[in-house]
């Protein structure tokens, strides 16, 4: 059995015009319900519309026409209530590709509602023999030979059927008939060996194609295809995310316009054809050059570009452009610069209290009691420090990994953030203030997890504020959701500080005027931890004014997403909705 | 008022609704056609209800002007129609006008329970007085086909309406008065053709060429929809149905 792609399982591929637009198939097969047919989807679909338009005419004349006699009556019936109901169903059919009713039963139907013609219009005979030659060569087209040639020796034998149970006079001469079948016999064979040529040809083609665009639909890098003027010609949805445009506002705009490359401070100049090319040697433009581009944002795009040239079906000369978003690679390793940094500082200031503490103790054996308790004390205190720094770490990298598996049950979260309170408040003597609610607040949690998230953002708050200034923490539950808030009246910060706090490795200061410390993984731990619960994390901040982080966690396991209580503003799309057609998002 | 007098003007108010539903949608898609392309499904909408709802001015004016025997199940079809068309027709005029355009029921309130049982309740007499007229003598001919097949589409598309507010009633956990209305539309239209076919069988109705070419028109059209629905339900073509920000995006940037 030849396997076929299933068009339920389509990726899309913007092609070489706007306009038009190219269907690639995902590798998983599906098995074809016969191994030699050979079928055009659309062709299959406009004879289906064109079976129903016409069934649905000849219904329509049928009943304009006066003074029907029984037979005639009889068979615009049958039209109305067999054949119209039947093509409906086959066009209804067609619209997924090789389905049988669509390429079996609708030349059969078309074959019985001839038969019915010849037996009750006997005055549309010879009409009815042409129309059983195009019913067989679509046959042919659509289902293959083998069943084109059990079509029409079925149509030959309907009409020596009809012969016998119509009037003598209305009846066809022997040559009329031996002429039909030598006819459909001519069609048979020319057409069959047309469509086996076709179908090797096309399904070569279209293997090739389906290979090349899944390639170029799912490789991470985007590809942008150009004539030798620069003018792009194809691209990959790779490239529409990373020039941040819809393939149609790519395709046709120079590559200079579109994607403005730059190597260093200076913009490359495309328009005598590809700069990649020009600037580079052969070898550097094959493994990659670091380029940039200004990203909607304003920000700047780190690419990986290389070029290459090919010719084109037609000879013309084209340019594959490669280029590959490292934004990322040079984030993580700038994060882990960062990291280095400040791991290394943070573990350094414990690790040297207590190295110095510890020599003490094992230098001098005069030292009085209260002196090698406190001594003892501030090894502990650092200790402890060194294990939160450890653990943190840990986390984040169980976190990064993907390690992190949170069950969840609902629970009351005030007695929770109560004891959590209650602990910061003994341990740090600061100014606190908690006002539990008096009912429960239900939420959807995880009791380790939000102790750590409470814990981290008790500590930051207290990290970032001065000592005499209060942290305060709210708990409330509102539109079927809990909201705890914890806000300091610290530091604050600003815009893109606050948008950035929740990144790993980040830190408000990063450079050497660090007054507050820390690894930059505390918010990370908290923002991961929250929505593994499902919940969401938000803070408001202003520069020297202190920051709330406020923790949302839903109250029950399911998507409670609030019932739709307003229509659509378009008909159209409010009866898409109420008839249950999907919502799609562009690809 | 007579019976005749009322079927007329009942249909002649369903049949101004069901044209206005055309043209709403025109003005949907000459209001949006920029932004996200052509919709079939909303040209399909438009043909059914230009052809539904000129069926029913026909039929109206048929009564109001020539007059003659009208059937009280002709009467009850519209009845049932009436309220379901014209709380969708007022919904959607809410929502052109800026208003919420629908109206969420939290669970299932007894009235709407007890929809359920009167809607049974309908069919059952609806069926038993059918069963009474036909026992005239019935004269079948082509041009009740129309009639049959819209009858059959109008089902097929109630069902889908159907199926998507039960599901909807499962995963939101109550209905939406806009779904439930437009639920009720379709196959009360199917209702009406159904009458209208026992009446002609029977000859007590004439067929008029003027509602027969509209009715045959209907065919097309509904079969046009349905397959428009198939399509887009099966992620075969996209419509509408779009993200409209992704729709958006093409205009900001082309």
């Amino acid at each position: 059995m030849n396997h076929v792609p299933d068009e339920r399982h389509q990726v899309f591929l913007k092609s070489r015009t706007p306009a038009r637009t190219a269907w690639v198939h995902e590798s998983r097969p599906v098995t074809r319900p016969m191994s030699n047919w050979s079928s055009d989807s659309i062709a299959v679909r406009a004879v289906a519309s064109v079976r129903v338009v016409v069934a649905v005419a000849i219904g329509l004349i049928g009943s304009f026409l006066p003074n029907l006699g029984a037979r005639e009556d009889a068979f615009f019936l049958i039209v109305g209530f067999v054949w119209i109901p039947f093509a409906t169903v086959v066009l209804f059919a067609s619209v997924r590709p090789n389905r049988r009713v669509a390429l079996i039963g609708g030349p059969v139907g078309d074959i019985l509602v001839l038969l019915g013609a010849q037996c009750l219009l006997p005055g549309a005979s010879r009409v009815v023999l042409i129309l059983y030659v195009v019913v067989v060569a679509f046959g042919v087209y659509t289902a293959g030979k083998h069943f084109a040639t059990l079509l029409g020796a079925v149509a030959i034998a309907c009409t020596a059927l009809s012969q016998g149970l119509i009037p003598r006079s209305a009846r066809l001469g022997a040559a009329e008939l031996l002429f039909f079948s030598l006819a459909l016999l001519a069609i048979l064979l020319l057409l069959a060996r047309s469509a086996t040529l076709q179908d090797r040809v096309n399904a070569r083609a279209e293997r090739l194609q389906t290979k090349s665009d899944t390639i170029l639909t799912h490789v991470a890098s985007a590809v942008f295809v150009t004539d030798a003027e620069s003018k792009i010609l194809e691209c990959n949805p790779a490239a529409e995310r990373i020039v941040e445009l819809p393939a149609n506002a790519v395709v046709g705009n120079f590559c200079g316009d579109v994607v403005g490359l730059h190597l260093g401070e200076r913009a490359l100049d495309c328009s005598g054809g590809c700069a990649i090319l020009k600037e580079f040697s052969e070898s550097e433009a094959i493994l990659g050059c670091e380029l940039w581009r200004t990203r909607a944002d304003g920000k700047r795009q780190p690419l990986l570009a290389d070029a290459t040239t090919v010719a084109s079906a037609s000879g013309q000369l084209e340019v594959v452009h490669s280029l590959r978003d490292v934004t990322r690679l040079k984030e993580a390793e700038e994060a882990k610069t960062m990291f280095l940094a400040t791991a290394s500082h943070e573990l350094k200031t414990p690790l040297t209290v207590i190295t110095g503490f510890a020599e003490t103790l094992i230098r001098f054996d005069d030292i009085d009691r209260d002196t090698r308790l406190a001594a003892l004390d501030a090894i502990r205190s650092r200790t402890r420090e060194l294990t939160q720094i450890v653990d943190r770490l840990l986390m984040s990298s169980r976190i990064g990994a993907g390690a992190i598996q949170v069950t969840c049950t609902e629970m009351d979260v005030v007695p929770i953030i109560s004891d959590r309170f209650a602990t910061f408040a003994a341990g740090t003597h600061r100014a606190v203030t908690f006002m539990p609610p008096t009912e429960p607040v239900l939420a959807f949690a995880n009791r380790d997890a939000l102790i750590t998230v409470i814990d981290h953002l008790i500590d930051n708050a207290a990290k970032y504020s001065a000592s005499d200034q209060t942290i305060s923490i709210e708990v409330a539950s509102r539109d079927g959701r809990a909201h705890i808030v914890v806000v300091d009246q610290g530091i604050g910060m600003d815009e893109e500080q606050a948008a950035h706090c929740f990144k790993q490795f980040w830190q408000a200061e990063s450079n050497d005027a660090r007054r507050f410390g820390g690894t930059g993984i505390g918010l990370y731990i908290v923002h991961s931890l929250v929505e593994a619960m499902g919940g969401q994390i938000e803070v408001r901040s202003r520069k020297g004014h202190g920051s709330a982080f406020t923790v949302t966690l839903r109250r029950v396991d399911v998507d409670d997403a609030p019932a739709p209580s307003a229509g659509e503003e378009s008909s159209i799309r409010e009866f898409m909705r109420q008839i249950g057609v999907p919502e799609r998002s562009r690809a | 008022m007579s019976l005749a007098m009322w079927v007329a003007t009942l249909n002649i108010v369903l049949g101004v609704v069901y044209t206005s539903y055309g043209l709403m949608t025109i003005v949907d898609l000459k209001r949006d056609w920029r932004f996200r392309g052509i919709s079939h499904f909303g040209l399909a909408w438009i043909a059914m209800a230009f052809t539904c709802g000129p069926h029913h001015l026909d039929h109206g004016l048929q009564f109001a002007t020539v007059g003659g025997n009208a059937g009280p199940l002709d009467l009850l079809a519209v009845v049932i129609g009436l309220p379901a068309g014209v709380t969708w027709f007022l919904l959607r005029v809410e929502a052109l006008r800026g208003g919420r355009g629908d109206r969420f029921i939290s669970g299932t309130p007894w009235w709407l329970k007890a929809l359920v049982w009167l809607s049974v309740l309908y069919a059952a007499v609806l069926v038993a007085s059918v069963a009474t007229v036909l026992r005239h003598p019935v004269h079948f001919t082509p041009r009740l086909t129309p009639n049959v097949l819209l009858l059959g589409l109008y089902f097929l598309i109630g069902y889908y309406l159907l199926r998507t507010q039960l599901t909807n009633r499962t995963t939101l956990g109550g209905w939406s008065v806009s779904g439930v209305a437009l639920t009720f539309v379709f196959p009360t239209c199917g209702v009406m053709h159904a009458m209208y076919m026992v009446y002609a069988s029977t000859e007590r109705y004439a067929i008029e060429w003027h509602c027969l070419l509209i009715d045959w028109l209907a065919v097309p059209a509904a079969i046009y929809f349905v397959w428009v629905v198939r399509n887009l339900s099966l992620g075969v073509s996209t419509d509408w149905n779009e993200g409209a920000t992704g729709a958006r995006l093409q205009v900001a940037v082309g």
